[in-house]
């Protein structure tokens, strides 16, 4: 293991210092975060890196292997366009957490900001605690669970991927051209298996599905008169 | 007088507001009960650099001999802050149209012009085609909000990088590609559901305002270890105010997209009515860098309805350091601007995904002709320059130019013709 105290030093160096560190220990310990941004962009390799405190914006965007975890809380986009390996916030993310990722696990033990998963590609996101607004909105594929309550329009418009809810209200919810569906006997399993692996108590018997409505054409609405819902567009 | 004489026929009258465009578009609402996807942009009539003239050297300057001395056309983008900047022999570019709005044989076709001529090309929303990084001279990458086959793969094959918040043909709207053209293989390239409509983010889900894009492009710096240029593609609209946050973000270069700009499709409402012509557009960007002093640190791109030779050396006059052009690098290979590229059965082979169609178009002969027109445009502005005493395209000056038009001097604040007359903010050397 070895211990890299990032204080004062720029985002440029840090990541440079950690770029270097991950090929030569696979533990690495960060000390004096203070927020920075952008910390760990683009790490590859197969090593930990723990930090003891809390991260800003853009923890881990592009991140490449590595399993990062942060004992505090993280900024806006937590794991933006991520690719592979783990990011396990121990306390709450910002908003949009995980946008466009493609592969990995984003593991988030508190709460999460509105927007989580945001046109997101691929991969796991776990939020342990309550997500705000939008969460999976426009989708294109990859997992989303929230054992929280959801906030509204959660799924607007997803063109493929699932998001496991267990709030009982997420009818009253839901964004567009999604619906809700029983959780099935394989994904129960999946899930499973993540909690098991990240040692959350959880039962998964609870969950429900969200999924694209339609395998078609979506639905909007531009114009909503209040006395009827007409004005459909597809 | 007979009565056919004294009652015109309904069809020989002058229409005004009811005219047949008019009529139909009321027709299709009516009938439809909703807005009109088109392809194309807009067609309205826009001012144009041909409302400009380039003033010839005489008496009171030489002009360069324009078939026996050089005039120097290489062009360096975005060396503001990037350790290799796109360096291109012509400041002609090819801007960002996807696989998906065009065909794979399109889209490696201009590709392999880059290569011919020596310029770049951008890849446009929905990944990068293999078939276009292998053929490109210079490779710009797009990153649009909707990340759609987006990686740090695309990143890593990139001369440039480009960040869009806006297009000129739907600017505030994202793209639109209808599901005639989510064929299996695209619909596997985008991970979308195949035949389905697609209405992509119009806000990147990771950068929810300007102070957040300093971060961002902070973060493609340390991924591109500093060296590669990033650029922002605005749609023209608030130009001023927009390019001076672009400018803080830290970007090295600013393309602004005009209202003239191109689309696979859009809401025809958009593309008529969003959005400013390229030349104030291009005026009001120069006065914004100049007003913060950073002119010659900041690399300025222009698009939107560029045609010609002489659009690119009167915008280079202007203070553009490069043009992209899209709906002229297609014309070239074949289109016929029919405006229904978004139904996706374009006879030419460019716009569709249909097997057959695709054939038509020769890919070869189709780089060769992209290739020959961007060539023939460089020609054009060679010539102009030349006639204006330049020996680089990057000298001309907006002292060279003079507008034709009451509309264009108030726009640009080029002197009138024969004036030195200009409404609002002079733009000359006056």
């Amino acid at each position: 293991m070895v211990r890299l105290d990032i204080k004062g030093m720029s985002t440029r160096d840090v990541n440079r210092k950690l770029r270097e560190l991950i090929l030569q220990d696979d533990e690495i310990v960060v000390e004096n975060p203070h927020s920075v941004h952008n910390f760990a962009t683009a790490l590859k390799g197969k090593g930990t890196v723990t930090v003891e405190g809390s991260t800003g914006f853009y923890t881990g965007g592009f991140l490449q292997g590595p399993t990062a975890i942060i004992k505090g809380n993280t900024g806006w986009y937590t794991g933006d366009n991520m690719d592979a390996g783990e990011l396990i916030v121990e306390m709450n993310t910002g908003s949009n957490c995980g946008p466009s990722m493609a592969g990995g696990t984003i593991l988030v033990r508190g709460h999460s900001g509105s927007r989580a998963g945001w046109g997101m590609k691929g991969g796991n996101l776990i939020i342990c605690g309550n997500a705000g607004l939008w969460s999976g909105k426009m989708t294109l594929g990859g997992r989303i669970i929230i054992l929280g309550t959801v906030g509204r329009g959660i799924g607007e418009s997803m063109y493929r991927g699932i998001i496991h809810v267990l709030d009982p209200e997420v009818e009253d919810k839901l964004g567009g051209n999604v619906r809700v569906v029983p959780i099935d006997d394989k994904e129960k399993k999946e899930v499973e298996t993540l909690f098991k692996k990240y040692g959350i108590e959880q039962a998964v018997d609870g969950f429900r599905s969200i999924v694209p409505k339609v395998y078609g054409r979506h639905e909007y609405f531009l114009f909503k008169p209040t006395h009827q819902q007409t004005g459909a567009q597809s | 007088m007979t009565e056919k004489e004294r009652k015109p026929r309904a069809k020989d009258v002058q229409r005004g507001v009811w005219n047949p465009e008019t009529v139909a578009e009321v027709k299709y609402k009516a009938e439809m009960g909703k807005h009109r996807i088109r392809g194309c942009g807009s067609t309205k009539k826009y001012p144009t650099f041909d409302d400009l003239l380039i003033l010839p050297s005489q008496l009171s300057r030489l002009s360069i001999d324009t078939y026996r001395e050089d005039c120097k056309t290489q062009t360096v983008l975005g060396a503001r802050y990037a350790k290799k900047p796109l360096v291109v022999e012509t400041p002609i570019l090819i801007s960002g149209m996807s696989y998906g709005a065009l065909s794979k044989e399109a889209k490696t076709a201009m590709a392999r012009s880059t290569q011919i001529v020596g310029t770049s090309i951008n890849n446009g929303e929905g990944g990068l085609l293999p078939g276009e990084s292998e053929n490109s001279y210079k490779q710009v990458v797009q990153i649009t909000p909707s990340r759609m086959g987006f990686s740090l793969r695309n990143i890593e094959a990139a001369d440039a990088l480009e960040l869009i918040t806006g297009i000129g043909a739907k600017p505030g709207l994202a793209g639109h590609l209808m599901g005639n053209k989510i064929t299996k293989e695209i619909a596997e390239f985008r991970q979308l559901p195949e035949g389905i409509d697609l209405h992509s983010h119009p806000r990147h889900g990771d950068i929810f305002g300007a102070d957040d894009m300093v971060l961002k492009v902070e973060e493609l710096r340390d991924v591109t270890d500093y060296e590669i240029p990033i650029f922002v593609k605005i749609a023209a609209g608030r130009v001023r105010e927009d390019v001076k946050i672009a400018v803080k973000t830290g970007v090295d270069g600013i393309v602004i997209d005009g209202a003239e700009a191109g689309t696979g499709a859009a809401p025809v409402v958009a593309s008529t009515h969003l959005g400013i012509p390229i030349l104030p557009g291009l005026v009001q960007g120069v006065r914004a860098l100049e007003e913060m002093g950073v002119k010659d640190e900041v690399s300025l791109i222009v698009s939107g309805g560029i045609k010609d030779g002489a659009d690119v050396a009167k915008a280079l006059a202007l203070g553009a350091d490069a043009v992209a052009i899209g709906t002229g690098a297609m014309i070239a290979m074949g289109c016929v601007v029919c405006l229904r590229c978004h139904e996706g059965n374009c006879a030419y082979g460019i716009g569709t995904q249909d097997p057959e169609r695709r054939k038509r178009l020769d890919i070869d002969a189709a780089a060769k002709r992209v290739a020959n027109y961007i060539q023939g445009m460089t020609y054009e502005a060679v010539i102009l320059a030349k006639a204006a005493g330049k020996t680089a395209l990057a000298n001309m000056e907006r002292e060279d130019l003079r507008s034709l038009t009451l509309e264009a001097c108030a726009m640009t604040g080029v002197p009138l013709v024969g004036t030195n007359f200009t409404f609002t903010e002079p733009f000359g050397f006056f």
